[in-house]
């Protein structure tokens, strides 16, 4: 794993102004390596959300930086963050938002059309085991499907890093489980960066580093030496 | 890889079919229909412009009294004016010379027979003869054996001879007076003097007709005038619409549009004068687009009057006289009206002058530029379709805001869809992309199909609107460019440019915003504060207040819908209205025009009709400021303007004062359509020469009919330069009968009102009803559109009102009263606001055309249209219904999908 892939140095951020002024991310400051698992825990409004929303270059910091591979976003313009995202991002939400009227193949294709070293969509499909339900539209399918939907979606694109804001959120146990084996899966067999945010403290045992937020700050950067597999989970 | 989003193109517009089709039918009605009007108008200006060419269209025509010599034709032709002084004098004097022969012979013979009946009696007398039988007896035999002798002597006296050479002197004296007294009469009237003359040299053919009287039903009753040429002319040649020329005696080719008319089928045989023809071909005369019997009618007369052709056999075997009526085409014709006018000018001094050295008599002029039978189509045709074209362009712009709307919501309702791509990593240009995909496809799939059908079906249509109205030649489908820019790139351009500006608008703003559904630009700090009413009432309200701007742009759509029906209802509501007033639209019952005020002895005339009253009046052109709206005959896009000059008590037009030489009262129609008022100083100008007059506006005169002026006639004579004598015609409240037919011009009176509504009510009439269902059939489907996107809009909502345990009927009243009491109430309001739009646009029209059209709509239409707009919107209400009633209750609960 290179060291220092992903750089956040001295972060701020805050929403509101006045008396109303809260602040979300109060000088936060971490490193992750390429290739690495990365859970941000934390509970609601703890910044976790925000400060993966601004790793993505869907917003940006008050102060401070993020840099990736050197390149720091905020030195980006638009067109560059758009670039940037489009390269080497993948993204999964807790709402799957699949286009409702493009089937599961068409979907994942949504994520292979972006970039330049796409995955086969087919093996995507068999390694998410969607392979039977490619030309079903996603309201024929159940939410751990439409969230496997989703994963295929950002990991087609063979992205360098895969954003997962809260993937199980919306899903039941045992689903829950799945969707984390898959993340985990393609964390190991494609080598990408995960970063999840999650609240869900029982996660942090599937990743090699895990940091904990409270009130804007980091008040835990651990690196776990004995993982479990997603599998293994229990909560 | 090609972006997999364009895959849900096709299939969005598989599941919302029926809206997309709406629209469709909507673009393609409208680029159809106008594109089809373009099409089916340059067609019909081709043909007619290679008729022109083709059948060998005149320059001019004229009539004589008497079939003209070779001669004459060959001198006509040369363009040169005779020396008319020369033949005047040279036949006066051998008239005179005749005379003073006569009357010298006559008088020598008295003087002969005196001197010797005295000789003889003297010779008695001598004699002593008193027997005065015996003296008679004597006188009787000197005068047979000597007065031949006795006459001889006489003559050759050098006496004689000087008295008779001082007689014919003075004879010929007589005539050159005479001559060059009323010689200077002519060159003044006719200008025969210019010395800017250029001798016109023409080509002149035979076109020969006879007027005769037409029986069509064979009842004995005359139904129509027909005027018919011969078969084998080669001037002014007819194109055939149906059948074919005559090639027997008793076959006979009639005017399409008046076989129309009438009911004249190919095969038919009518009665013309005393004998019967079989009808083997219907035609369009190329000098005869419209069928106006003379030059001077207000309107061509379809009905009552026909052209046809027959054999020359034929042609023989009519009993009626012959016209001697000659056409002609210049040797070069000349460019531009002025210079027609000039060469026409020109052609009629050789023609005058001609005719007189030959003794006959011209019966009748007209110069093509000014004959109304080849000009009032085309005029007509060329400069109608400026006002369809601005109402397809705000058609296009609604349905263009409808997507815009449409689109909008879209993407309000992806939001987290926009946001997840976008945060993926797709550009904001992809995202603009694929939303404007969907109204670029459907415009260009409307525009297409518009204009196959606007090449096809509506330009039959088109074209035979123009054959309903005027005897026009077949055409066939020309291509034109103005119909694809302002049928097809114009509304595509319009559509773009709407749909990208709310596009982007709406895409302006972050991934993140997107992803959480925070979409709008502002931000309400609190909620607006409701009265106490009842829950049900105050959410009404705000449902109301939440969909503002759908409600804006319904608002919008039942102004133009009401806009459409006030345009549907209100046209043949003119029309009628028009022909209603038709008594307010003429100065008197009988307005008499007179060739001149002087009759063919220079006598001035006059009437024992008591209420006539004799005015002066001259034709004079306004200038339009509108641009090249029209390029009609004669007019040059200006308008005409009759200035009259009456009588200061005048008992139908009274002025009350002397308008002096730089004023004038201007009619009503005049002052609506050119919003003038009193004070305005207007400037008036000749159509041929290059003269213009000023006058100040001191008033105005209720008269609708005509774009007047009226000065008092003195100030007239002398603003024109008129004798004292001079005048134009007469008003009248009752018929003239003392005044030869020759002498009038033409009479105007309320049925030549008449004939102008109900012909263009036969022209139109039909189309018009047509398109008020087509209106009316829009209006549905626009406020269907409308309705549809403000229960799309809130989809989510009324199914969360469903799970919460809302009845469909509760829901209903919740969403579709507010949007029913903004249709109720803006109907109204709408209504008031496309009544004026109407008249405004309207009054655009009526400034393309000469002359002036109010804008009218009865009660019974006004409240009509409300009606219509509310019935159609009860069956959309009940559509809603359903489509309330049909969503499911897992909208409220799913994610996107």
């Amino acid at each position: 794993m290179s060291e220092n892939f992903l750089q956040i140095k001295d972060l701020t951020k805050s929403f509101g102004s006045g008396q109303a002024r809260q602040e979300v991310l109060r000088g936060m400051d971490f490193t992750v390596k390429k290739g690495e698992f990365c859970v941000l825990l934390g509970p609601s409004g703890s910044g976790k959300s925000t400060l993966l929303n601004i790793i993505g270059g869907i917003d940006t910091p008050d102060g401070g930086y993020v840099s990736i591979n050197g390149d720091k976003l905020e030195e980006m313009n638009e067109r560059q963050l758009t670039l940037y995202r489009r390269k080497h991002l993948g993204y999964v939400f807790q709402m799957y938002n699949l286009i409702p009227n493009l089937n599961v193949k068409e979907n994942i294709e949504v994520g292979a059309y972006l970039s330049d070293k796409p995955l086969d969509v087919e093996e995507v499909l068999t390694t998410l085991g969607l392979s039977e339900h490619k030309y079903k539209y996603p309201n024929q399918l159940s939410g751990g499907q439409q969230q496997r939907v989703s994963i295929g979606r950002a990991v087609v694109k063979n992205p360098d890093i895969l954003m997962c804001d809260e993937p199980t959120g919306a899903l039941d146990y045992k689903t829950s489980k799945e969707i984390l084996a898959l993340i985990e899966d393609c964390n190991k067999k494609f080598g990408t960066t995960v970063i999840m945010v999650t609240h869900n403290e029982a996660i942090k045992y599937m990743a090699d580093h895990v940091i904990k937020l409270r009130d804007g700050v980091v008040r835990h950067n651990d690196l776990n030496t004995e993982k479990l597999t997603a599998l293994e989970l229990e909560w | 890889m090609r972006n997999p989003l364009i895959k849900r193109i096709p299939r969005e517009l598989k599941t919302e079919w029926h809206k997309y089709l709406v629209i469709i039918l909507f673009m393609v009605l409208m680029i159809g229909v106008i594109s089809g009007m373009y099409v089916g108008h340059d067609s019909m200006l081709a043909a007619i412009h290679a008729g022109w060419e083709k059948l060998k269209l005149e320059d001019g025509s004229f009539e004589l009294s008497h079939k003209a010599s070779q001669e004459l034709l060959s001198d006509i032709g040369s363009g040169e004016k005779a020396d008319v002084r020369a033949y005047l004098i040279e036949k006066g004097q051998k008239e005179a010379d005749k005379e003073v022969a006569k009357q010298i012979d006559e008088s020598l013979r008295d003087t002969v027979t005196k001197a010797i009946g005295e000789g003889v009696r003297a010779q008695c007398q001598a004699l002593g003869i008193t027997d005065e039988a015996l003296i008679s007896e004597q006188i009787d035999a000197a005068m047979q054996e000597g007065f031949d002798a006795a006459y001889e002597e006489a003559r050759a006296a050098e006496e004689f001879k000087d008295a008779e050479k001082e007689a014919y002197e003075k004879a010929h004296e007589e005539v050159t007076k005479k001559v060059d007294e009323k010689w200077g009469e002519t060159v003044d009237r006719y200008d025969l003097d210019n010395a800017d003359f250029v001798p016109q040299r023409v080509r002149i053919f035979e076109h020969f007709y006879r007027e005769e009287a037409e029986d069509y039903n064979k009842d004995g009753t005359e139904d129509a005038t027909v005027r018919i040429y011969m078969s084998n002319s080669d001037i002014d040649q007819a194109s055939f619409n149906e059948g074919r020329m005559p090639q027997k005696e008793n076959e006979i080719a009639i005017d399409r549009m008046h076989a129309e008319n009438v009911g004249i089928k190919i095969g038919d045989t009518i009665r013309i004068g005393e004998r019967d023809f079989q009808v083997v071909g219907l035609l369009s005369y190329v000098n005869y687009l419209t069928l106006h019997e003379s030059n001077t009618d207000l309107m061509f007369d379809a009905f009552g009057f026909d052209v046809a052709m027959v054999t020359p056999e034929g042609f023989r075997s009519l009993r009626t006289r012959v016209h001697y009526s000659y056409a002609f085409q210049y040797e070069k014709k000349p460019e531009g009206k002025e210079q027609l006018a000039d060469a026409s000018e020109n052609l009629l001094k050789a023609l005058i002058t001609q005719t007189l050295v030959y003794d006959n008599e011209i019966e009748d002029y007209l110069p093509e530029y000014l004959r109304q039978a080849s000009n009032f189509a085309v005029s007509d045709i060329e400069g109608d379709l400026t006002s369809t074209g601005i109402l397809c362009y705000i058609l296009i712009a609604v349905i263009a805001f409808i997507f815009a709307i449409t689109i909008s919501n879209t993407i309000d309702k992806e939001a987290s869809v926009i946001g997840t791509l976008r945060a993926s990593g797709y550009s904001r240009t992809e995202m603009v992309v694929h939303y404007m995909s969907m109204p670029v496809i459907v415009t260009l799939l409307g525009a297409l199909i518009g204009n196959v059908l606007g090449y096809t079906t509506f330009r039959d249509v088109a074209v035979n609107l123009y054959y309903q109205s005027y005897s026009l030649p077949a055409c066939s489908t020309v291509w034109s460019n103005v119909a694809l820019v302002k049928t097809t790139l114009i509304p595509l351009t319009l559509m773009f440019c709407i749909n990208l500006y709310v596009i982007i608008r709406k895409l302006q703003i972050s991934p993140l915003r997107f992803l959480r559904h925070d979409l709008k630009k502002t931000k309400k700090s609190r909620a607006m504060r409701l009265p106490r009413w009842s829950f049900l009432r105050r959410f009404r309200l705000r449902i109301l207040l939440q969909n503002m701007p759908n409600y804006l742009i319904l608002i919008f759509g039942v102004i133009f819908i009401e806009l459409m029906l006030c345009f549907a209802f209100g046209i043949p509501d003119s029309l009628d209205h028009y022909a209603d007033s038709a008594e307010d639209m003429i100065l008197s019952e009988y307005q008499y025009m007179l060739m001149d005020s002087t009759d063919a002895d220079g006598e001035i005339i006059t009437t024992s009709e008591k209420s006539a009253e004799p005015f002066c009046m001259t034709s004079l052109l306004f200038p339009k400021e509108t641009g090249g709206f029209r390029t009609g005959m004669g007019s040059g896009g200006d308008e005409s303007v009759s200035v009259y000059g009456l009588r200061k008590d005048s008992a139908y037009a009274p002025l009350g004062e002397k308008t002096g030489e730089d004023g004038v009262y201007l009619s009503s129609a005049f002052c609506k359509k050119f919003s003038l008022t009193k004070g305005d100083v207007i400037t008036l100008h000749e159509e041929y020469e290059n003269k213009s007059y000023t006058f100040r506006v001191k008033g105005s005169i209720e008269y609708d009919g005509g774009i007047a002026a009226f000065m008092d006639e003195e100030s007239f004579r002398k603003v024109f330069d008129k004798k004292e004598d001079e005048f134009s015609g007469f008003f009248s409240h009752h018929r003239i009968t003392d005044i030869d037919e020759q002498l009038i011009a033409t009479v105007i009176t309320k049925e030549d009102i008449v004939k102008v509504t109900n012909q263009l009510t036969h022209s139109i009439g039909g189309a018009l009803e047509v398109f008020k269902y087509v209106l009316i059939v829009l209006a549905a489907a626009l406020i269907y559109l409308l309705a549809k996107i403000i229960i799309e809009r809130n989809e989510h909502s009324i199914s969360m009102a469903k799970i919460l345990g809302f009845l469909n009927g509760e829901i209903s009243s919740l969403y579709i009263l507010p949007t029913a009491m903004i249709v109720v109430l803006f109907s109204l309001i709408s209504f008031g606001v496309g009544f004026c739009l109407m008249i405004w646009i309207f009054r655009v029209f009526v400034l393309q055309m000469d002359g002036y059209f109010s804008f009218f709509m009865s009660p019974s239409s006004m409240i009509l249209s409300i009606l219509y707009l509310l019935i159609g919107y009860t069956g959309v209400s009940l559509i809603d219904f359903f489509r309330i009633k049909r969503i499911p209750l897992d909208v409220a609960l799913k994610n996107i999908e």
